[in-house]
């Protein structure tokens, strides 16, 4: 039986018996969230254990695959959640038995989200992917950098005469020149953002034409500040670079905590 | 005997051993192919990006997701087979120590 047959067969076998948690929060009566859970809307609500919350829906228990659907559902609930409270998001897919699997969590590990609530009180993520046009980057360096318009020019004029060991430097050259310029933007764009910004943090970049994915931990009161300041740097390097800027995010990339879980089975 | 024996069989015990080393290395190898979903995340990072360019529509945006989430859980299959961990599934609060 493959997982999709499995998790359906498990589904129609124990209908809604589990918690899928999304956040957990600081708050100490139950709150509800509406009908935005993942799985066709189910009721969002939350489980109390001093003035800790685990925001969380029924669910079957299944494996829920990291499918658009499933994670905008999952996202859009901790949206939800972060328009009034300071979050710790848990990861996508996050499934617990009972409600009293849910209340050991926020027992067992009641000091450590306390501490990082306090820490993460009032600060929101901002997500900052950069890529580049490689054509416009090359143009701009051909024009800017004269070791290279003069190395292009001679071959260009000697077409015929130009040795393979010509055209081979330039390209080293422009590899070079490329690599230097994404470095260089990339600690100026950092840079300009460094006093609007409590912390950031700097991910794989994803295909070639990107060269920053970063994430911005933003204090609650500098949000404006820093929103004006990524779309300065945007309208800066207009020709050259794609800005996509996402957020505010729960601070999904600032908080680490390594929860002792097993699989129950 | 001794001797003999091994000088009868050694072009024969030779081409074994080497064999059994590949193989399990190649095992390694295809162990480590089948559990890793590194490569697979991007893809479905990528397809994301590109949907969000406008490269690709909504439609061939679902197909696509469709072949990745096959891929994520035929590797999720595999780590459960090695015994591996997994992510998704239901959890519960560790008991002991050791477990993550």
């Amino acid at each position: 039986m493959s997982p999709a047959e499995s998790a359906a067969a498990a589904a129609e076998a124990n209908p809604v018996e589990g918690k899928y948690v999304y956040c957990i929060i600081r708050n100490d009566r139950s709150r509800e969230f509406g009908e935005i859970g993942i799985g066709s809307g189910a009721r969002v609500y939350t489980v109390n254990h001093n003035d800790l919350a685990a925001v969380v829906s029924d669910t079957p228990i299944v494996i829920y695959d990291p499918t658009r659907e499933n994670v905008l559902a999952h996202e859009f609930v901790n949206e939800t959640v972060m328009r009034e409270f300071t979050l710790i998001p848990m990861s996508f897919g996050t499934v617990f038995r009972s409600e009293n699997d849910v209340l050991a969590l926020l027992k067992s590990t009641y000091q450590a989200f306390t501490d990082v609530l306090d820490k993460m009180q009032d600060k929101i993520e901002f997500g900052l992917k950069i890529l580049w046009d490689r054509d416009k980057v090359v143009a701009a360096i051909e024009r800017d950098n004269d070791e290279i318009r003069r190395l292009k020019d001679e071959i260009t004029r000697n077409a015929a005469s130009s040795t393979y060991f010509a055209r081979m430097q330039l390209g080293r050259l422009v590899e070079a020149a490329m690599e230097e310029a994404s470095n260089r933007y990339v600690t100026d764009i950092h840079e300009q953002l460094k006093d609007v910004s409590a912390a950031s943090r700097s991910n794989k970049v994803i295909g070639d034409r990107m060269i920053l994915n970063a994430a911005f931990l933003v204090d609650r009161k500098d949000e404006k500040a820093f929103d004006e300041r990524v779309k300065a740097i945007s309208l800066q390097y207009e020709d050259l670079l794609t800005f996509k800027y996402t957020g505010p995010w729960p601070p999904y990339n600032f908080v680490n905590i390594k929860l002792k879980l097993e699989k129950a089975t | 005997m001794g001797l003999l024996t091994n000088i009868l069989l050694s072009p024969f015990l030779g081409p074994i051993w080497g064999t059994r080393w590949t193989l399990d290395k190649v095992d390694r190898v295809v162990r480590e192919e089948l559990t890793d979903d590194t490569s697979i995340k991007e893809d479905l990072m990528k397809l994301q990006l590109e949907l969000e360019s406008g490269e690709i529509d909504d439609a061939e945006y679902l197909r696509r997701e469709g072949e990745i989430m096959k891929q994520l859980r035929a590797v999720r299959e595999w780590r459960e087979r090695f015994g591996m961990s997994t992510s998704g599934g239901p959890v519960r609060v560790a008991e002991s120590d050791e477990t993550e």
